[in-house]
Order: C-alpha cells, then sequence, then structure tokens
C-alpha cells in the first residue's frame, strides 16, 4: 500500500495553473485535461514524491492536491493501459 | 519534416506499442514544444527507475522539453544516476565508458558533421560530477581545449549517487557523507571557471526551481553548440538518498542552495550573443 497525489478537479479547475505538472519529476504523470479545464494524475507514473502537493499549496495556493492510499482510488487512471490519448479526456478521471 | 525519422510504415501500426504511436502523434517531433504545454503532449521521456522526487529526474526531463530537435539529437551518458533516465527516452543514447564521455561525444560529433552535410545534428552529453569532474575531467578539457561543437551538462549533485555517497570534486568543503565520514577536506571544484578559461562559448549554472529557464537554457546551449562552440551547463540536481532531503522539500532545497551558493549564471562569448541575435533576427523576419 502507498500514497499517490490526487487531484481535487474542482478546485484544480477554477485556474488549472499548470505548475505541478512542470515541477514533477516524472514524466507525463500529471496530465493536463482541456475538455475539463484540470489536471490529473496517472497513477501507475506517481512515485508519491509530494513535491507536487508543496507546488500546489505554496506556489500556486490553491491547495488541490492531497496524498491518498492508492486502494482508496475508485478508478484510478494508468497510463499504461489509456495511452496518451487527450482526445478522450473528458473530465471522468476519479 | 523531421518526424519523418520515426514516422510508422503504413500498415505497420497495429504492430506498435502504444507509446510509440502516441509518441509519434502526440510527441514533440519537429514542433517545439514548450514547458507550459507540458501534461498535454507525450513526453520523449518514460518510466525509469530513478528515485521518488529526484531533482536530477526533474532536470533530465525539463532538458528534454529544451531540445531544439530531438529528432536530430545524440545524448552521451555513462555510469551514475542520470543514464537510468537518459537510456529511457526515445533518443539515441551512447553509454560512454566512466570518463571517455567528451571523447566520444568529440568523434560523433565530427562524425555526424561529414556525414549529414545538411543537416545539423546536435550531441549532448549528460554525465555526473563524478563522471565529468573527476574521472572524465581530462576528456572534458580537452573538448572544451580543441572547441569541440557539443553541449555538456554537469549534473551536479555533488556526490557519487549511484555507488553510495563518494565525495567527488564538486562537494562542497565539510560536507559530511557515507564515504566521507569526516567531512570533505578540499573546496568545490571551480568548473565555471576552467569553462570560462579554456574559451567555452557559452557557460550557464543553474537549479531545477525555474523549469522554463531550465528549458531556454538547454536551447540556448544547444544552437550555440551548433554553430559557434562548446557550450556547458551545471546544473544543481540534489540527490535526496545521499544528503537525506525528504522529497516534499527537495525544491526547498534546491531553492536555498540556489539562494546560497548557485545562483543562475550565464556567461556568454560575443560570437555566440551575435548568433543568438541572428536566430531572433531571423524568427522576426519570418512573422
Ligand atoms: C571506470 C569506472 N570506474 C568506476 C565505476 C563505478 N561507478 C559507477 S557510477 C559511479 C559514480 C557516479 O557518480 P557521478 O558521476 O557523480 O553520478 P551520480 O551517480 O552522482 O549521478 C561510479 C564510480 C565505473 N562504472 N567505471
Ligand atoms: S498546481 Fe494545483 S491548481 Fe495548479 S494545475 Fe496543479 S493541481 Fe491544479
Ligand atoms: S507525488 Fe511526485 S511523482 Fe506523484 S504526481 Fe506528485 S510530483 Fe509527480
Ligand atoms: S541516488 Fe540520489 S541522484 Fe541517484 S536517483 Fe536517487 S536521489 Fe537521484
Amino acid at each position: 500500500m502507498y500514497l499517490v497525489a490526487h487531484i481535487d478537479q474542482a478546485i484544480c479547475s477554477e485556474t488549472a495553473c499548470r505548475l505541478c505538472t512542470q515541477y514533477c519529476p516524472e514524466a507525463n504523470t500529471i496530465l493536463y485535461d482541456n475538455a475539463a479545464k484540470t489536471a490529473f494524475v496517472a497513477v501507475d507514473r506517481c512515485k508519491g514524491c509530494e513535491i507536487c502537493v508543496g507546488i500546489c499549496d505554496d506556489l500556486a495556493k490553491h491547495k488541490a492536491i492531497k496524498m491518498i492510499m492508492i486502494t482508496d482510488l475508485k478508478s484510478p487512471f494508468e497510463l499504461s493501459k489509456e495511452g496518451f490519448r487527450p482526445e478522450k479526456w473528458d473530465g471522468t478521471h476519479p | 519534416m523531421s518526424v519523418k525519422n520515426i514516422s510508422i510504415t503504413p500498415g505497420w501500426e497495429k504492430y506498435m506499442t502504444k507509446e510509440y504511436l502516441d509518441l509519434v502523434e502526440r510527441g514533440p517531433y519537429g514542433k517545439q514544444k514548450k514547458v507550459s504545454e507540458m501534461g498535454s503532449f507525450k513526453e520523449v521521456l518514460e518510466e525509469h527507475p530513478m528515485c521518488a522526487g529526484c531533482a536530477m529526474t526533474l532536470f533530465i526531463r525539463l532538458t528534454m522539453v529544451g531540445l531544439p530537435n530531438p529528432e536530430h539529437t545524440v545524448l552521451i551518458g555513462t555510469a551514475g544516476c542520470g543514464r537510468l533516465a537518459l537510456t529511457q527516452t526515445s533518443i539515441p543514447f551512447i553509454y560512454g565508458n566512466y570518463g571517455d564521455t567528451n571523447a566520444v561525444a568529440s568523434g560523433l560529433k565530427r562524425g555526424l558533421e561529414v556525414r549529414f552535410k545538411d543537416q545539423a545534428k546536435d550531441v549532448v552529453v549528460m554525465a555526473g560530477d563524478g563522471g565529468l569532474a573527476d574521472i572524465g575531467f581530462s576528456a572534458v578539457m580537452h573538448s572544451w581545449f580543441r572547441k569541440e561543437r557539443f553541449t555538456t551538462i554537469m549534473l551536479d549533485n555533488e556526490v557519487y549517487g549511484n555507488t553510495g555517497g563518494q565525495e567527488s570534486g564538486m562537494t562542497e568543503r565539510g560536507a559530511l557523507l557515507k564515504m566521507a565520514p569526516k567531512g570533505k577536506m578540499f573546496e568545490k571544484m571551480d568548473m565555471i571557471g576552467l569553462a570560462q578559461t579554456s574559451g567555452v562559448a557559452y557557460i550557464a549554472r543553474l537549479t531545477p526551481t525555474n523549469p522554463t529557464r531550465v528549458a531556454s537554457v538547454v536551447r540556448k546551449a544547444v544552437m550555440i553548440a551548433r554553430e559557434v562552440g562548446p557550450t556547458f551547463i551545471q546544473a544543481y540536481t540534489s540527490c535526496n538518498i545521499e544528503y537525506a532531503i525528504p522529497t516534499p522539500k527537495v525544491l526547498d532545497d534546491a531553492r536555498d542552495i540556489e539562494a546560497k551558493r548557485y545562483g543562475f549564471m550565464e556567461i556568454i562569448s560575443d560570437e555566440a550573443k551575435a548568433y543568438l541575435d541572428s536566430i531572433d533576427t531571423a524568427k522576426k523576419a519570418k512573422k
């Protein structure tokens, strides 16, 4: 069991500043959904470092990211399963 | 033009992996992507085994976004942590022996210039402080003295991270490490000064606290190396394992070190400056 980053889309979509995406050390892990104007996490790539939490809390000042148990995610988005297909991202990530 | 290099022969799409298809259709080839677009395009870097929260990982990721033409780039690395990620990019990678990266890069760049007369090929060395300032030191210096046209990027975590914490020439005096239990007894090497003395055309020192700046510095360094002469980037990319930095604090540490002793610094020759200006003028004229 381990913690992964989880983005509250209601908070994020108010600004969708994209700062966390630029500071996550892992490539294509925090993705951006154009339709829902929100960032979301590909959990299979998240290493749980919490850097994004500090970025959203202190730099963006939005407090939209929390670390949660991976087992608490209802339908986690996994990039290795879904592929990088932005045209399919429609705000339905958990 | 250049996306042709990786495009799939019609009919073969169904045999290619998802990752490859995504890269061809939604990757940065042939289009210069911006840092602000990250999360909206398929990056050339795939999953890799570097530690969680490693600043070096972040720096490598940003470097890949900064490369002006990933499709015409060859990366050279060596033993050390960085190659764990560098080998997972869709950019040709040469694993130099520990110490000979800049000798390999010199030969490669010259060879590419002979082979591809009409197409600029960029050669970029990315290796650790141990690899470049200690064991690879003479090859680095001689590539600069000979004015070899490629970029050297030092991933300066101020320690031998991959082998468990020995001091390097780039470790700060007094730093306590597993394999330097009494503290390092000598000063950090002045590689920036050495680069200046040997006539490197563009020198930059930075940390990953400003992603847009990282990409822009990499772009400048690679462009200048294409036409003018050797370029050098020295980047503070902390090892959170050997320096015991909790991962949520990695960027706080980078900001702190940046403020104290690793501030952003750029040294550019007149010739290199004139070349960058000519690129800007040409771009504006196109618009
Ligand atoms: C000729 C040679 N000597 C020693 C080694 C063992 N070795 C592998 S990685 C490494 C240290 C890497 O340190 P650095 O270059 O600073 O990179 P980092 O791992 O810190 O990123 C060493 C000594 C080797 N691979 N080849
Ligand atoms: S930093 Fe916070 S508000 Fe900005 S895109 Fe990321 S999650 Fe959304
Ligand atoms: S916890 Fe770390 S790896 Fe996971 S999304 Fe946040 S910054 Fe990226
Ligand atoms: S050992 Fe240090 S430098 Fe190497 S991947 Fe881990 S944190 Fe990064």
